[in-house]
């Protein structure tokens, strides 16, 4: 406390700490309102229809371009994630056929720890 | 005139000099702030067991010589990327499940894209995480799954536990998770049935941009951008502070859209209707009750919680059906709850103590 007192920099971020408190709560309390709630939900509004709006123009644009759409990108996108997948499940197939010859691997084919671990409390204490 | 008998002039050269260092190392940080990026995050050792648009299941490698039996597969929020979990070494709650012998799994999200506007609640409750479960249980080889969700990853992991009452969850973990949408007070107010059209914005926009999530978030503390960003400057000579600071504005601002019809049901259901609290949810016309969970349960709240304040959260334990359940309250933010420096010496090791013992 006496420190707070005699040194600048402490009452300096003190007096930011309390300034943000009392700020929040001002504004928490305006935004607690209906007609802040009208007013913000309005404006709202026009900002999603104006980005819907700039959203179709782009489209446009790039067609003129001769840029790949969205879709276009959208569909190499979706095919490389199927890609993925295939390779995922093939992943899955290796290690089920590890797993079934004895094994316990994980899915980077590294063996795993044996699932017989005891809670500290049980092992008196040790983990 | 005297002086406060507290001052003490003797020190105020060497306060001087401070400051002035403190000054010169602002100047130079403040260069390398610019020209560097920060701290790498989510780094520890996982593999990708399975991706689909969305939705993403990782596995990530055991860090022990001996795991528990039951696997843990962590649900994350939906507005946010789970590497908020997987910080730094030594500031990461996965590296710290690992290190006490969990096999740990993530089902994390990334943005929805424009084409899956369109999934519903269902998808989420009754194919993702199912399908997911699916993929732990053949991956680890066991039944049973403890499931981790962290606030609306809570409340999708509650939808699915309540309607999956035969399993396989075994034990149920809730960090700060919403059920009485009421007291999210502010939330409330912005979404007000009376003057915020959800179906329109959907239907103009698809999904739900970042920008709209995170300004929602923003707003129930507009000042404390502003100050935090104060606060860099003043300790911008400090590097851990700086390291911290980093983190944590990344992962604050990198939020995820919304899907749309997503984003409908939450605002229809839950924040006008309240149905969770009041026993009338419904997901794919599969009633949804909180007393039908009956699974050992754990609910972690945070006593500075500004985004779920504590009346919002304080109903889920009585609410639930099981006979093994705890609440714990934790000094701490929502965020830091999780992720603070503290949370390594608050939450992790209570979570430990508990899950430990159910899950063998």
């Amino acid at each position: 406390m006496a420190d707070k007192i005699n040194n600048p920099v402490a009452m300096w971020q003190k007096m930011v700490g309390d300034m943000e408190k009392g700020f929040n709560s001002f504004a928490n309390q305006a935004m607690s309102s209906p007609e802040f709630s009208q007013a913000m939900n309005r404006a709202g509004g026009v900002a999603a229809g104006a980005q819907k709006q700039l959203g179709e123009l782009m489209e446009k644009y790039l067609v003129t371009m001769n840029l790949p759409s969205r879709e276009q990108v959208t569909g190499l996108a979706e095919r490389l994630q199927l890609i993925e997948a295939q390779i995922g499940e093939m992943k899955a197939m290796l290690s089920q056929i590890a797993a079934s010859s004895g094994i316990p691997q994980g899915s980077d084919g590294t063996p795993r720890p044996p699932r017989t671990k005891r809670p500290p409390s049980e092992n008196g204490g040790q983990a | 005139m005297n002086a406060p008998a507290e001052l003490d002039f003797a020190s105020i050269p060497e306060r001087i000099q401070t400051e002035v260092q403190r000054a010169i190392q602002r100047s130079i940080k403040g260069v390398e702030y610019f020209s560097t990026s920060g701290p790498r995050l989510g780094s520890t050792p996982k593999d990708v067991l399975h991706s689909r648009g969305t939705m993403s299941l990782y596995h990530y490698r055991p860090m022990s010589d001996e795991i528990y039996r039951v696997p843990v597969l962590i649900v994350m929020a939906t507005t946010n990327r789970g590497y908020i979990l997987d910080l730094v070494p030594g500031q990461s709650f996965i590296e710290f499940l690992l290190r006490r012998g969990y096999d740990v799994y993530m089902l994390d999200w990334s943005a929805p894209r424009p084409e899956e506007k369109s999934l519903r609640m269902e998808d989420y409750v009754l194919d993702f995480i199912p399908d997911c479960v699916r993929r732990v249980q053949q991956d680890s080889g066991e039944q049973d799954v403890s499931v981790i969700g962290y606030c609306f990853g809570g409340v999708l992991s509650l939808l699915y536990g309540s309607i999956h009452k035969d399993g396989p969850m075994k034990n149920l973990i809730c960090f700060t998770t919403p059920i009485d949408f009421r007291e999210m007070k502010l939330f409330s107010n912005f979404s007000d049935r009376r003057y915020f059209d959800v179906d329109r914005l959907v239907d103009s926009v698809g999904n739900v941009p970042p920008e709209m999530i995170l300004s929602s978030f923003e707003m129930l503390r507009p000042a404390s951008r502003t100050v935090s960003q104060i606060q860099l400057w003043e300790n911008i000579w400090n590097d851990e502070f700086v390291k911290s600071y980093r983190m944590f504005d990344r992962w604050a601002t990198d939020t995820l859209p919304l899907a749309g019809e997503y984003f409908r049901t939450i605002t229809k259901d839950l924040m006008w209707d309240n149905k969770l609290f009041n026993d009338t949810m419904s997901v794919g016309g599969r009633s949804a009750k909180l007393e039908d969970i009956k699974v050992p349960i754990l609910h972690a709240v945070a006593e500075h919680d500004h985004i779920v304040p504590y009346d919002a959260a304080k109903h889920l334990i009585a609410k639930i059906g099981s006979e093994d359940k705890e609440e714990v309250m934790l000094k701490g933010g929502h965020v830091s709850l999780v992720a603070g420096a503290n949370a390594v010496k608050r939450l992790w090791p209570k979570l430990d103590s508990w899950l430990g013992k159910r899950s063998t």
